[in-house]
């Protein structure tokens, strides 16, 4: 059996001086390579989750932390936040509060992270290079970070993390606060690090675009997995509009459809090639003119 | 000792520090440039000795003052420099009642009202007597508080009904930070104003210089009119500041206030 | 270079300088500004000492223009204030009810020579040296690495800050906000701003805590620094020289009293 690299066993958190918990009872394996996508209404403890995984829970907030925590074997309270951080790699929303300030260009700002665990001038020179190459930002190498875009920034931001050469990566809403080519970027970028094998933990609201990348999703919902499976499983079902959670607009349709008798297929769709693949299936029924 | 200054200094504190300061500087300027007769430079200097602790406030407070002159205009003023040991006072004494939880304690209405009227009055005094400096002898002569509240009882009285208003609504239930805030400003006004006057002649740029001009075209001397300008600003100013903390302090959610 | 601080670069002998040393000049030309006594000293530094540097620096052009753009609405109200309101003294002339007093305009030019050597000093040190530069450098030498992470990102953020203050100022404008009036006006246009400001930027904390902890900011491994700090036996000769020198100020302006 292949040990995952992350492994969660009946993990609860309270944050202090809450009186219920963020988290109850989680379990989760995440084995090498994949991508798992959290799914959840406000408050349901995706980005609670994601700081579980990333150390920070219970390292930096404190608070009751019951059950495990691994990441590559390691368990999380039995190791410190600075040592940890270097296995799970962690960005979140706000590409601005992700600038460190202490930097004056891109290049410094990335290799930031490395002058703090003493990596030696040359190879911080190469690997500074190489993961703006895998981000496609070495053009902006010598640009203050407060003069890049939201899409910009949050790709340096990833950069920063990368560079560190993490086991894991957690994202925590990473496109939520970007415009639409911001968030092609950003997507762009974390498409091509699953595919070059990283594992990737991603809280996302943008369900289509999990629909297509997603090994695994899982649906969180007042602290508890409310659902985890395939993509195509998870984001149709209907336990995902009985507790409020916001699906794809191609699901509702279909679903509307299906109850009118228009829609044939077995399974309903999630993204727009899915629902175009199922909707030419019932074109036969059509007279031939609409065709 | 040594531990809890350590203590202080969390990665949350290293972050906060700096938009702090930021604080200062940006209001600060903007006050300067609105000319009005008030620093209100030491709303993040305050913050952090509410939130943190005196150590923690004295460094905000010392860096702000030192940066300020390095910054890039037209956020630059040089002014600010000479005063940084001032700040670090502020910081200080704001951690201090910040760790004596004078920031959170909730004062009766009255109590605030009894501030209010009890320092417009004074300020009253100070002002009329200065203004009523007689130095006809070849040396100031200052009037009796007997003679001036006979001489100017209306005023006073209006300056005590005004301060009353002001700290009923000013105030509120935050008396006792307001008191803190004035102690802060008459130490403030005192350990500033030989640097003002020695480096300075009390000049700054802004619109205190005012108020030093008021002085001293009543015929009082470089440093009186110095020290009296501190005091009618200082006080006021930092219980300004002090109250917008206590406001802010009671706008935050609880769980931000847990560090 | 972005608005993003002073510094400009430039190929000169000056930026090529340590910052350290160029900090010890900053100090100690303050300090002999400060120390030694006379109306004219500040000048004869101005002149004598910062004027050459910046030529050195080439950045003379911009050291002069922002330091009398700074330093203008000082020199104005003190050569006003001083003159006009000094007591006893020596009338240069009288006009109407005013009887502006030698005495007050000898302490005028003597404390605006003051302030506009603090600001060249410090301008034409921000102007030749990255602040990072000198944080490294002072990391190297023992400061506590918290501290220059205080100083560089304050730095940055002040201009950002006050960026997203006008914004807020103007938004709140085009809401009806009066700036301009009397007192009363100008005093209400501040609390709308100062509140979400304020409230905002403390929201802001945790996260860029949480980012920079993610980047091993607490790391007990020995930092290494990407930046290669050049520095000389001459320099550091200089470096002692110049702290001799200015305990020499500071010896002199005592006995002079």
């Amino acid at each position: 059996m292949i040990m995952a690299i992350i492994n969660l066993q009946n993990v609860t958190y309270k944050y202090p001086l809450t009186d219920s918990p963020a988290l109850t009872n989680i379990n989760l394996q995440v084995n090498e390579g994949e991508f798992v996508a959290v799914i959840g209404p406000n408050g349901a403890g995706k980005s609670t989750l994601c700081y579980a995984i990333a150390g920070f829970v219970p390292h930096f907030f404190k608070g009751e932390l019951t059950g495990i925590v691994a990441v590559a074997g390691v368990e999380s309270h039995q190791s410190s936040l600075h040592e940890w951080v270097l296995n799970v790699g962690l960005a979140f929303q706000n590409p601005f509060n992700q600038i460190s300030g202490a930097k004056y260009t891109v290049f410094e700002e990335i290799a930031f992270g490395l002058e703090n665990i003493g990596v030696p001038r040359d190879e911080m020179k190469s690997r500074v290079t190489d993961a703006m190459k895998l981000t496609s930002i070495s053009d902006l190498a010598d640009r203050s970070p407060y003069s890049l875009s939201g899409g910009q920034q949050q790709r340096v931001a990833l950069t920063s993390i990368l560079v560190m050469q993490p086991k894991v990566l957690v994202l925590d809403e990473p496109t939520s606060q970007m415009d639409p080519i911001g968030t092609r970027e950003v997507f762009g970028v974390i498409r091509k690090l699953s595919e070059k094998g990283m594992t990737v933990v991603m809280v996302e609201h943008k369900v289509e675009w999990i629909a297509n990348f997603a090994d695994r999703v899982l649906a969180l919902h007042e602290g508890k997995i409310l659902l985890a499976g395939k993509p195509g499983d998870v984001l149709t079902s209907h336990l995902l509009t009985d507790k409020g959670f916001g699906i794809s607009r191609y699901t509702s349709v279909a679903r509307k459809a299906k109850e009118m008798g228009l829609w044939k297929k077995d399974g309903l769709p999630v993204t727009l090639d899915e629902a175009v693949e199922g909707f030419s299936q019932g074109r036969e029924n059509l007279a031939p003119t609409q065709k | 000792m040594l531990d809890n200054i350590k203590k202080e200094f969390s990665t949350r504190t290293l972050v906060l520090i700096p938009i702090a300061i930021a604080i200062n500087i940006a209001i600060g300027q903007l006050v300067y440039t609105l000319k009005l007769p008030i620093y209100l430079d030491s709303i993040g200097t305050v913050l952090v000795g509410a939130l943190v602790g005196p150590w923690a406030g004295a460094v905000t407070g010392g860096l702000a003052n030192l940066l300020w002159g390095v910054v890039p205009p037209p956020l630059q003023n040089a002014y600010a420099v000479p005063f940084f040991y001032v700040a670090i006072v502020i910081g200080l004494m704001a951690g201090f009642f910040g760790k004596r939880g004078v920031f959170e304690k909730e004062s009766p209405r009255w109590l605030s009202v009894v501030i209010g009227a009890v320092f417009f009055f004074a300020l009253a005094l100070f002002i009329l007597a200065f203004v009523n400096i007689d130095t006809s002898a070849g040396f100031p002569v200052y009037p009796s508080m007997k003679d001036l509240v006979a001489q100017y009882l209306v005023v006073f009285v209006l300056a005590a009904v005004i301060g009353a208003a002001i700290g009923y609504y000013l105030l509120q239930n935050g008396g006792y930070t307001g008191l803190a805030g004035l102690a802060t400003g008459l130490v403030a006004a005192v350990i500033s104003a030989p640097t003002s006057a020695k480096l300075f002649g009390g000049v700054t740029g802004g619109g205190t210089d005012l108020i030093v001009a008021a002085f001293r075209a009543d015929g009082g001397s470089l440093w009186a009119s110095v020290l009296a300008q501190g005091s009618v600003s200082d006080p006021f100013d930092k219980m300004l500041s002090f109250m917008v903390v206590w406001f802010i302090l009671r706008s935050l959610p609880a769980r931000f206030k847990a560090r | 270079m972005d608005s993003l601080s002073i510094y400009a670069a430039r190929a000169s002998g000056l930026h090529k300088l340590n910052p350290v040393t160029k900090f010890s000049l900053t100090l100690f030309l303050l300090v002999l500004g400060l120390a030694l006594p006379g109306m004219w000293t500040s000048y004869l530094i101005l002149v004598l000492i910062i004027v050459p540097l910046a030529i050195w620096g080439k950045v003379l052009d911009r050291l002069t223009r922002i330091v009398l753009t700074i330093s203008w609405p000082f020199i104005l109200s003190v050569f006003i204030i001083q003159t006009l309101f000094w007591g006893k003294g020596t009338t240069l002339f009288e006009f109407g009810p005013f009887a502006p007093k030698l005495e007050g305009a000898i302490f005028a030019f003597t404390s605006s020579g003051r302030i506009l050597l603090i600001m060249a000093d410090f301008i034409l040190f921000s102007l030749a040296t990255r602040p990072d530069t000198l944080m490294i450098s002072l990391k190297q030498a023992g400061l506590y690495p918290g501290m220059a992470y205080i100083i560089v990102t304050t730095l940055q953020l002040v201009p950002q800050f006050a960026a997203k203050a006008n914004a807020i100022l103007n938004a709140q404008r085009a809401r009806g906000l009066e700036t301009q009036g009397n007192i009363l006006v100008r005093a209400r246009a501040l609390l709308p701003l100062v509140m979400p400001l304020v409230i905002g930027s403390l929201m802001e904390v945790e996260e860029r805590a949480i980012a920079i902890e993610a980047r091993a900011f607490n790391s007990k491994h020995k930092e290494t620094s990407l930046i290669e700090i050049p520095d000389s036996q001459v320099q550091r000769i200089v470096r002692i020289g110049m702290i001799v020198a200015a305990l020499l100020a500071i010896v002199i302006r005592i006995l002079w009293r």
